[in-house]
């Protein structure tokens, strides 16, 4: 099923297990040496940066190839553009397989850049075929599949995202008819499905492959199963797409059933992320504490922005603070300091993001605002 | 860490005994960390409390609270000032590791408010007058101090951003290219000066062994300041015309040119992937707007194939040489 050597990909979780417990000081250099040499890995994979640099550089090449291939063949209606995208598609495919095949690429960002513009170019050509009528259960089933394909072969992250989504659009655009008050409680259940089942794959030696996309599907079932109860969704959503028409101030039925899913899921997630000591569910129902505090406060103003901010700034600093005592410095298999390694770059990104953040503009001619910026204050980003 | 598979590999005789016993103890004791998760609920605390504090003396500024909530944004300030000078370790010009998880934060806490209350001063009693640069200046130098003194990445960079803005230049990261106007000659130079500066600071930081690892820092806003500016200056004349040539264009390109190669060298010899592709992508912008521009001049139909091919065959000329390149970092 998928295109790599599944030796090769256990050779390099044996390597990588090795490196970690190298940087650990548990095993010597020469035990590390060892083992490269009795696991063999003979994938290329660069550097972060250097992955994103050939994502683009590849994306350029495909681009243009598409351009020169298309004036080289222009002659012909519609009908044979189409037929021509679907072919270049294929080969963008093929392409993709002599990489890893024969080039040995795994996640070099060359491939990513050649299943995006493959998929897109299939879709394309599907487009152009039926003359844009084609329904969106019929667009959305076409990007599930070609997604699946893609994640079945080559075990892409971003590509289970795009998969996950288009399975949500098409079971949205199958039971749109159902009725408004189906779909949230629909889209609750199927995520908390996905959610188990990607739980349940996890742990099978045989997919012992996919563990990143079923990771990143756990993380977007988590964050779908609560958009699905979340009230500011489920009033917004449905006022738009179900004309209801609704007035400020106005709500919808059973809105007491959204406004409890709205607060009572993140702690959840929390809770039972502390107890499994499961870091995706502590990590994604901290996020989403953000979107209670968004949707309770796009219907109850509560405290005028700049002391509900201050006031929830003291509440912040007060909670890590109370929290990192409590940890002190460990209780019950937690602990407040840091126990992988640095990322060297984790410092340096948090750098660029108080610099982003904190942002000083340059002052526009004679006037002097505060902060400098649009920001009042020095401090708030983005403009009130 | 799986105990299993290390204790598979000392069955296969590739490690010893002692080494899979260390990998049990530290699998066995392994914690579960809140690191990052605590980090950023403080960061975020910072954000809201200094923004909101900054906003509430901004609405209130002509009520009588004002005074109250000046007062506490001092004592925010003073008090947060006082706790790094107390907790601080040595200062030395190498790395210094901060006290404890707080430090940090506290310590950003104090410079925004800083900057509130300076802010505040200069809107309410015009301290330092019409020169507006000072009312930049002064904090900035304040920040640099901060971040040398008690050794924050983050106050060095608010620094940078501070010392751009008071020369008329925004570098904060994601508006560098929006809320600069390119098209002025004047911004231009200015960000070569900036950048230029920047570069140099980073050099001369590592050279002389004074906090070297805020070379990083520096060289990140300089490189990208100046090739940006440098980009700009190339393609200020746009595609050109044709009725009056003007070649002017090259010398950018030539300064182009020196700089990736130098920058490009730096970043070998840092073995820097960052570096190394951000340069690598700036200089080829460069290079293939002059053949487009070439290209343009041409005005044939050959030439848009030429152009299209061009594309095509320099694309993977690129690709396999930042591969090529990275093996050879990787290895030595």
């Amino acid at each position: 099923m998928i295109s790599y050597k599944s030796k090769t990909l256990d050779n390099l979780a044996v390597v990588e297990a090795a490196e970690r417990a190298l940087d650990k000081t548990c095993i010597t250099a020469d035990e590390f040496q060892q083992i490269k040499t009795a696991y063999p890995v003979d994938l290329y994979t660069p550097n972060i940066y250097m992955r994103f640099g050939l994502f683009i550089l590849t994306l350029v090449v495909v681009f243009f190839s598409f351009g020169l291939f298309c004036l080289l063949f222009m002659a012909g209606g519609e009908k044979a553009i189409a037929g021509l995208t679907l072919f270049f598609g294929a080969c963008l495919y093929g392409a993709i397989e002599f990489m890893v095949n024969e080039k040995k690429h795994y996640k070099s960002g060359v491939d990513a850049a050649l299943m995006w513009m493959s998929g897109a170019a299939v879709i394309g050509a599907a487009i152009v075929f039926t003359d844009t009528h084609i329904s969106l259960s019929g667009i959305s089933l076409l990007v599930l599949l070609l997604a699946m394909l893609f994640v079945l072969r080559f075990a892409d992250v971003s590509m289970s995202i795009v998969a996950y989504l288009a399975f949500l659009t098409l079971l949205f655009s199958l039971f749109m008819h159902a009725g408004r008050m189906v779909i949230p409680f629909m889209l609750m259940g199927v995520s908390l499905v996905i959610y188990l089942l990607s739980r349940k794959l996890t742990t099978i030696h045989t997919y012992r492959h996919y563990t990143s996309c079923l990771k990143m599907i756990e993380i977007l079932s988590l964050i779908t199963l609560y958009l699905g109860g979340n009230y500011f969704v489920v009033r917004e959503a449905s006022n738009a797409l179900f004309e209801l028409d609704l007035k400020p101030g106005q709500s919808i039925p059973g809105a007491w059933i959204f406004w409890i899913f709205t607060v009572i899921i993140p702690p959840i997630y929390i809770f039972a992320g502390i107890r499994k000591k499961d870091s995706i569910l502590i990590r994604t129902g901290l996020f989403l504490v953000a979107a209670i505090v968004f949707t309770i406060r796009s219907y109850h103003s509560v405290a005028p922005i700049e002391v509900a901010m201050t006031l929830g700034g003291i509440i912040l600093i007060a909670l890590a603070y109370g929290i990192t005592r409590l940890l002190l410095p460990s209780r019950n298999g937690f602990t407040s300091e840091q126990t992988d390694d640095d990322k060297t770059d984790a410092i340096q990104l948090e750098a660029v993001i108080i610099a982003q953040s904190f942002n000083q503009q340059a002052p526009q001619g004679d006037q002097f605002n505060f902060g400098g910026g649009s920001g009042g204050g020095g401090g708030a980003s983005g403009s009130y | 860490m799986d105990i299993h598979l290390f204790e598979k590999l000392q069955n296969e005789g590739l490690i010893s005994p002692d080494s899979t016993e260390k990998v049990r103890i530290l699998s066995r004791n392994k914690l579960f960390s809140l690191h990052w998760e605590l980090k950023t609920i403080l960061y975020l605390g910072v954000l809201l409390l200094s923004g909101g504090l900054g906003i509430l003396i901004y609405k209130n500024i002509d009520t009588i609270g004002h005074q109250a909530i000046l007062a506490m944004i001092a004592l925010v300030c003073a008090g947060c000032f006082f706790y790094c000078f107390k907790q601080k370790l040595p200062f030395s010009w190498n790395r210094v590791a901060a006290p404890n998880g707080f430090f940090d934060y506290v310590l950003l806490l104090g410079c925004l408010t800083f900057l509130s209350f300076i802010t505040y001063l200069q809107v309410q009693y015009n301290v330092f007058g019409t020169r507006y640069g000072a009312a930049t200046f002064f904090p900035m130098l304040v920040l640099l101090f901060s971040a040398y003194y008690f050794d924050h990445l983050g106050i060095l960079s608010m620094a940078i951003t501070n010392f751009a803005a008071w020369l008329g230049l925004t570098v904060t990261p994601m508006r560098l290219l929006s809320a600069n106007d390119f098209s002025s000659q004047r911004i231009i130079y200015t960000g070569i000066f900036v950048g230029l500066l920047l570069v140099f600071v980073a050099y001369m930081g590592d050279r002389l062994d004074r906090k070297k690892h805020f070379a990083f820092t520096y060289s990140n806003f300089g490189v990208h300041v100046f090739m940006i500016a440098c980009l700009a200056g190339l393609m200020g004349g746009g595609l050109g015309d044709s009725y009056e040539p003007d070649n002017s264009y090259m010398l950018w390109f030539l300064l182009l040119a020196g700089a990736t190669t130098f920058f490009y060298t730096q970043a070998l010899k840092k073995r820097s992937f960052y570096f190394l592709l951000i340069v690598a992508l700036y200089g080829y912008i460069g290079v293939s707007y002059v053949v487009v521009r070439l290209l343009v001049a041409a005005n044939s139909v050959e030439a848009f194939y030429a152009g299209l091919l061009y594309f095509i065959g320099s694309g993977i000329g690129a690709v396999i040489f930042l591969m090529n390149t990275s093996k050879k970092l990787k290895k030595a």
